[in-house]
C-alpha cells in the first residue's frame, strides 16, 4: 500500500535528497581524490564546477548562434575539456611550485585561486544570475502514469532522471578505470604511498595530471548537473558547494572515491530530509539551520572516526 | 587644509582597521606560527569577540538581549574570557586533529557559530544585527556615560555638552587608533616574551618534531590546547574591537570567511609565519594595499576614460569591484611564490643567551 | 611590486583631490556581494540624475560638475564602513547616496559618516531600526519607505485576495528576516492565521524538503527572498512539487528574471509588492520618459529611489549654496519637503532658476512625493505587481 507518507516521503524528500547527493558526490570525487593524491583540500574546487557551467552555456549560446540547438549535456563535453585543462593550468602554475612545501602554502594558493577564478568569471560574464535553462520541469509523465499504476506514483522530472542516470554512468566509467587500467592503479598506488609508488617506477607527475583530468571532469559534470537542477548559473554557485562537498569527501573517508559518492549522497539526503516534520507538524531541524546538517555531520565524523565512514587516510 | 585632515583621518581608520587585522594575526600567529594548529575559524572567534562584548555593553533595545550596559573595558574582557571558554571546548575536542582537518572542522564550526548566531534571533537580533555598539573614546559624548558615574563627578551634563562641543568633532578618532596600536604593541612584546620562555620553546619543539618532544617528557596535547586559547582569546580582543569600529555587526557579511579568515591567513602568510613582527608587518601592508586598492582601481579606470574616450569603459565601471578582487589573488599568489616564508621569515629563539 | 602599487595609488589620489571647481558626492552601493544584479539598474539611474544636473547647467553660478564617486560597499559593514571613511576624508564629498543594504548604511552612519557630519541619503535601506538610531543628529534619510510600511501593505493585499491563511518563508538575512516579521504580525492582527514561519538558509541548491514541510499547512506562500540567493529557487521547487498555488511577495523578489527563468505561464497566481511610484502622476510620467531615454529600468525596485536621492542631494547642494557639509541636512529638508515650488524628475534647470532667485522649491520625485518626516524617512507608496504578458505589471494600492 502506497500511502500518503511514503508518497510524500518518496517524491518530496527522498529523489530531491539523493538528486542533490549525486551532485554533492561527483563534486567530493574530485576533491578526495586531490586531497587523496596531492594531500591537500583544494577550495578552488567548487570555481571549476562553476566554470565549467558557465562554459556550457557560453557553448551552447554559441551553437545557437549557428542555428543548433543543443541539449545542455551536448554542450558540457567541450565545457568539461576546457575545464580539464583549466585544471591543469592552474595545478602547472600555481600548484606546482608548492609540491615540496608545507601544506598550508598550497592551501593558501588554491584559497587564492578560488579568488581568481571566481573574480574572473565575474568579470567576463558579469556577476548577474544566467538562466540556464527556462521554464519548470514537471514530472516525466510515462514513469508518473506508469508507476501509478502500481498505485505508486512516483513524480520525478526528466532533469532529475539525467542527473541520476548521468552519475550512474560516470560512476561505472569511472570505476573501471580505476580497477582495471594502469593508470587508475597508478593513482590508487600513489594515493596509498607516494614513495613506495615512486621507486616501483611510477611516474608521479603523470599520476598528478591524470588526477586533475579525472577531477577536472567530474567537477565539470557537478557543475553542469547542478545547473541543469538550479536552472540558473552565478558566480558563487560553487562555493555554495564547497563546504557540503569536503563533509562528503570526510564522511566517505580520504582517498576514497566511493566513500566520497556515499558521503554526497548521505549529506544530500540528510540536509534534504532534516526539514522533514518527523516531529509535529514543522520542520525537525529549522530550515535556517540547513546548511548546519553538512558541517555537524563533518565536523563529529571528524571527532570520532577522522577515518570516514570507508576507511579513509588519516594525514 | 581640510584635505590634509581628510588623509591623517584615513590614515586613523587604516590604522584601526590594520590594528585590528594585526591582533587576529598575531593571534593566528600563535596558533599556527608556534604550533602548527591550522585554525580556518578566524572568523568564529572574532564573532565570538564582537557577539560578546556587543551584548554587554549596549544600551537596553527592543531588539535583542542586553541592557547591561557593563563598562567597556569589561566588555573587553569578558570577550576575551568567552572566546578562550569556547576555543577551550573545541580545543578539547578537536585538537588532535591534524593539519588540514583541523582546518575543515574548524571552518565548520566558525560557521556553525554563525549560524547560531543568525537563527537565534532572540538574544542576537539574528541577521539584523546589533548596532549602537559604544566606542571606546567616542562613548564619552554619548549621554549615558557622560552623565553617569564617574564622569558625572567632573562636569555636569550641561559641562560636558559645552565641552564636546569646543573640541573638534574627531577628537576620539586618534585616540582610538592609539589605543588599538597600543594594544598591539602590548600584545606583541607579551608575545616575544612567549616566544623565548620555556614555553615558547617548547612550542617549537612540538611543531618541529613531535615525537622528540614528547619522548623528552612534554604533555604536547595540553601545551596545544594553551596555544589554541592563547590565539582564541587575542582574536576574541580583535573582535571586540571590531565591533566598536564598526559599531554595528551582524553575523553574515561581517564575519564573511574571505575576509575575517583567509584575508588573516594572507596577512600571516605574507608578513611571515612564526615572527610576530611578520604577523603584524603583513596586517598593517595587506589591509592598506586593500583598502586603497580600490581608490587605485578607480583612479585607473578614470585615467582610461579619459585616454580612450571613444571605448565604452562602463562595464568596467561596473565590475571595478571583481577587478579589485582579482588583482588582490594575484597579487597573494605572487607573494606566496616570490616569498614563500614571508616579508619578515621566523627567527628561531637563540639556544642560549641572556634570556 | 608593492612599493610601486603603493606609489600609483598615491598619484591617484593626487588626481582625484585637485579637481576643485567639481562638488563630489559618495555613491557607495553593493556592486559586489549577494545583490549586484538588483543594485546595476540603481547605480545606472544615479548616473541619470547626476547627467541630468551636469547638462542643464551643473551646480551654483559657476556651474561646477557634480560628481558621483562610485565606491563598493558590498552590502558588509566592514566594506562599508571602509568605502564610506574613503569618500568622507580622501574624496571629501559632500554627501552620500547609499548604501543599499540596511546593515552597510547602519554601519557606515554609526561608525563614519554621522561623527563626521556628513548627511546620508539611503536609496533602498528599509530596515526600521534606521528611524530610531540616531541621538540628536538629523544626518540620515532614506527615500525608500520602511519595512515597517511595506509588511503591512503585504498584509492587507493578502487580506483583500481572500487569504485567510499562509505559510511564511523568509530568507535569514537583515532585509528579508525584518519585513517577514512586520508581515507575519500585520496579517495575524488582521484575523488571518499563518500556519508556518521559517526561516531559510540563502543560497543552498535546493529547497524541496522546506517547500513541501510549509506546504502541508496551506496552498498560500509569502515568499520573502532576494530572487537571486534563494527566490528563483523556492519558486520553482514550490511550482515543480505543487505545494502551493498562490504566492506573494516583497520587494527582494520582483524582478524581470524571475519571469525569464520560471515562464510567464507558470506565474499566474504571483503577486508581488514593491515600493512604488504612482506612475499616474506627472512626476512619474517625467521620470519615464527620461528613464527610458537612458534606457534604465523605470519600474524596477529602488530604481527610482535611487535617482530621487542623487536629484535631492543635488538640489540640496545648490541650495545651501555651497559645498559644505554642515548645511546640506537643513536645505535636504527644505527641497524635499517645501512648500515650494513643485520640481519633477529632470528637471534641473528651472529648479536652479527657482534657487538663484531666492524661490523655494519641493521637490516631487519619481518613486514619490519625498517628504521627510522627523526621522528622515519617507511615506510608502506600493504597488502590486503581477504578470501580464511575460512583464511585471505594477497597480498601485491605494
Amino acid at each position: 500500500m502506497w500511502e500518503s507518507f511514503w508518497f510524500e516521503f518518496i517524491n518530496f524528500y527522498f529523489i530531491p535528497g539523493l538528486v542533490l547527493g549525486c551532485i554533492y558526490a561527483l563534486g567530493a570525487i574530485g576533491i578526495t581524490l586531490t586531497f587523496g593524491i596531492l594531500r591537500f583540500a583544494n577550495f578552488a574546487h567548487g570555481e571549476i564546477m562553476m566554470t565549467s557551467s558557465y562554459l556550457t552555456w557560453e557553448f551552447v549560446l554559441v551553437a545557437s548562434s549557428f542555428g543548433l540547438i543543443l541539449h545542455p549535456i551536448i554542450g558540457a563535453i567541450p565545457a568539461s575539456i576546457c575545464s580539464i585543462f583549466l585544471a591543469l593550468i592552474v595545478d602547472r602554475f600555481f600548484y606546482k611550485p608548492f609540491r615540496n612545501s608545507p601544506t598550508i602554502m598550497i592551501v593558501i594558493a588554491s584559497f587564492g585561486m578560488m579568488l581568481i577564478i571566481r573574480s574572473l568569471v565575474q568579470v567576463i560574464w558579469g556577476p548577474n544570475q544566467i538562466t540556464f535553462v527556462k521554464g519548470i520541469a514537471k514530472p516525466n509523465q510515462f514513469i508518473k502514469d506508469f508507476t501509478s499504476n502500481f498505485d505508486m506514483m512516483i513524480l520525478i522530472p526528466n532533469k532529475h532522471i539525467s542527473i541520476l542516470l548521468g552519475t550512474i554512468i560516470i560512476m561505472l566509467v569511472f570505476n573501471y578505470l580505476l580497477s582495471s587500467t594502469k593508470i587508475g592503479k597508478g593513482m590508487r598506488a600513489v594515493s596509498d604511498n607516494p614513495n613506495l609508488a615512486e621507486v616501483s617506477g611510477i611516474n608521479v607527475e603523470n599520476i598528478v595530471k591524470a588526477t586533475w583530468v579525472v577531477g577536472g571532469f567530474c567537477a565539470a559534470a557537478a557543475g553542469v548537473f547542478l545547473a541543469l537542477d538550479t536552472q540558473f548559473i552565478e558566480s558563487t554557485m560553487g562555493f555554495r558547494m564547497l563546504l557540503p562537498m569536503f563533509a562528503a569527501a570526510i564522511l566517505g573517508g580520504i582517498g576514497r572515491p566511493f566513500g566520497a559518492v556515499a558521503g554526497g549522497l548521505i549529506i544530500g539526503l540528510a540536509e534534504e530530509l532534516s526539514a522533514y516534520p518527523w516531529l509535529g507538524n514543522g520542520p525537525v531541524i529549522s530550515p535556517g539551520y540547513k546548511s548546519g546538517v553538512a558541517f555537524s555531520i563533518m565536523v563529529l565524523m571528524l571527532i570520532f572516526r577522522p577515518s570516514g565512514l570507508f576507511r579513509g587516510k588519516v594525514f | 587644509m581640510e584635505i590634509f585632515l581628510g588623509y591623517f583621518l584615513y590614515a586613523m581608520s587604516l590604522l584601526t582597521v590594520g590594528g585590528i587585522y594585526a591582533l587576529l594575526a598575531l593571534g593566528l600567529n600563535v596558533q599556527w606560527g608556534f604550533a602548527g594548529l591550522f585554525n580556518a575559524g578566524v572568523a568564529g572567534f572574532a564573532a565570538i569577540g564582537a557577539y560578546t562584548y556587543a551584548l554587554l555593553t549596549t544600551a537596553e533595545s527592543q531588539f535583542h538581549f542586553g541592557g547591561l550596559e557593563l563598562p567597556l573595558v569589561v566588555g573587553d574582557i569578558l570577550a576575551m574570557i568567552f572566546a578562550g571558554i569556547v576555543a577551550t571546548i573545541i580545543g578539547l575536542i578537536c585538537i588532535r586533529l591534524r593539519a588540514d582537518y583541523l582546518a575543515i572542522a574548524t571552518i565548520g564550526i566558525a560557521e556553525i557559530i554563525k549560524l547560531i548566531l543568525k537563527n537565534e534571533t532572540n538574544i542576537t537580533n539574528g541577521p539584523r544585527g546589533i548596532n549602537k555598539i559604544p566606542r571606546t573614546w567616542e562613548h564619552f559624548t554619548e549621554e549615558r556615560f557622560y552623565t553617569n558615574f564617574p564622569m558625572n563627578l567632573f562636569l555636569n551634563q550641561k559641562g560636558w555638552e559645552a565641552f564636546f562641543a569646543s573640541i573638534p568633532k574627531w577628537w576620539w578618532q586618534p585616540f582610538f587608533a592609539i589605543t588599538i596600536i597600543l594594544i598591539v604593541i602590548i600584545t606583541y612584546f607579551f608575545l616575544e616574551k612567549l616566544r623565548v620562555s620555556p614555553w615558547g620553546r617548547m612550542m617549537t619543539a612540538i611543531r618541529e618534531n613531535e615525537k622528540a618532544a614528547a619522548a623528552a617528557g612534554k604533555n604536547v596535547t595540553k601545551r596545544r590546547i594553551e596555544a589554541f586559547i592563547l590565539g582564541a582569546v587575542i582574536m576574541g580582543l580583535a573582535g571586540a574591537f571590531l565591533g566598536q569600529h564598526l559599531r554595528l555587526i551582524e553575523p553574515t557579511q561581517t564575519f564573511d570567511p574571505s575576509k575575517m579568515t583567509f584575508l588573516v591567513w594572507v596577512m600571516l602568510i605574507a608578513g611571515g609565519s612564526g615572527n610576530n613582527k611578520g604577523a603584524i608587518l603583513g596586517a598593517f601592508l595587506i589591509w592598506f594595499v586593500w583598502s586603497s586598492s580600490e581608490l587605485v582601481t578607480n583612479g585607473v579606470i578614470e585615467i582610461l576614460a579619459t585616454m580612450f574616450d571613444s571605448i565604452d569603459i562602463s562595464i568596467l565601471k561596473n565590475r571595478a569591484g571583481f577587478i579589485r578582487m582579482l588583482f588582490i589573488g594575484l597579487l597573494l599568489q605572487l607573494i606566496l611564490q616570490r616569498y614563500p616564508k614571508g616579508i619578515l621569515p621566523e627567527k628561531r629563539p637563540a639556544i642560549s643567551g641572556k634570556y | 611590486m608593492i612599493k610601486k602599487i603603493l606609489i600609483s595609488g598615491l598619484a591617484v589620489f593626487g588626481i582625484s583631490s585637485v579637481a576643485y571647481s567639481d562638488v563630489k558626492i559618495g555613491n557607495p552601493m553593493a556592486r559586489t556581494g549577494p545583490i549586484p544584479e538588483l543594485v546595476k539598474p540603481m547605480s545606472a539611474a544615479v548616473d541619470l540624475a547626476v547627467e541630468h544636473v551636469n547638462d542643464q547647467g551643473g551646480l551654483f553660478s559657476d556651474g561646477q560638475k557634480y560628481i558621483a564617486v562610485k565606491v563598493d560597499s558590498a552590502c558588509d559593514p566592514v566594506a562599508a564602513v571602509d568605502a564610506v571613511t574613503k569618500l568622507v576624508n580622501v574624496e571629501v564629498v559632500t554627501g552620500i547616496v547609499g548604501p543599499v543594504c540596511s546593515g552597510a548604511t547602519i554601519a557606515q552612519a554609526e561608525s563614519v559618516s554621522i561623527p563626521a557630519g556628513v548627511v546620508t541619503l539611503s536609496v533602498s535601506a528599509s530596515s526600521p531600526a534606521i528611524s530610531e538610531m540616531e541621538n540628536g543628529t538629523d544626518l540620515v534619510f532614506r527615500t525608500a519607505a520602511s519595512d515597517a510600511y511595506q509588511g503591512i501593505a503585504l498584509a492587507e493585499l493578502a487580506m483583500s485576495k481572500g487569504i485567510k491563511d499562509i505559510a511564511v518563508s523568509y530568507a535569514n538575512d537583515d532585509y528579508n528576516a525584518a519585513i517577514a516579521a512586520v508581515f507575519s504580525k500585520a496579517f495575524t492582527s488582521m484575523g488571518g492565521k499563518i500556519t508556518g514561519n521559517e526561516a531559510h538558509e540563502p543560497n543552498k541548491a535546493s529547497y524541496r524538503s522546506e517547500v513541501n514541510t510549509l506546504g502541508s499547512g496551506s496552498n498560500n506562500l509569502a515568499l520573502f527572498a532576494y530572487y537571486g540567493s534563494s527566490g528563483i529557487t523556492i519558486m520553482r521547487n514550490a511550482l515543480e512539487t505543487g505545494a502551493f498555488e498562490n504566492f506573494i511577495g516583497a520587494d527582494g523578489m520582483l524582478a524581470q528574471e524571475v519571469i525569464d527563468q520560471l515562464g510567464a505561464e507558470n506565474l499566474g497566481n504571483v503577486t508581488f509588492t514593491t515600493s512604488a511610484s504612482d506612475s499616474s502622476t506627472d512626476a512619474f510620467k517625467s521620470w519615464k520618459k527620461h528613464a527610458d531615454a537612458a534606457n534604465v529600468p523605470a519600474s524596477d525596485p529602488f530604481v527610482p529611489n535611487s535617482y530621487d536621492a542623487a536629484f535631492l542631494m543635488a538640489l540640496a547642494i545648490e541650495k545651501a549654496g555651497s559645498a559644505d557639509r554642515s548645511k546640506i541636512s537643513a536645505a535636504l529638508r527644505e527641497v524635499a519637503n517645501g512648500p515650494g515650488e513643485k520640481i519633477l524628475p529632470g528637471e534641473w534647470k528651472k529648479a536652479k532658476e527657482i534657487i538663484a532667485s531666492g524661490g523655494s522649491i519641493d521637490y516631487v520625485g519619481a518613486a514619490g512625493p519625498q517628504d521627510f518626516d522627523e526621522n528622515g524617512d519617507v511615506a510608502g507608496l506600493f504597488s502590486k505587481n503581477t504578470v501580464v504578458d511575460g512583464k511585471w505589471k505594477p497597480v498601485v494600492i491605494k
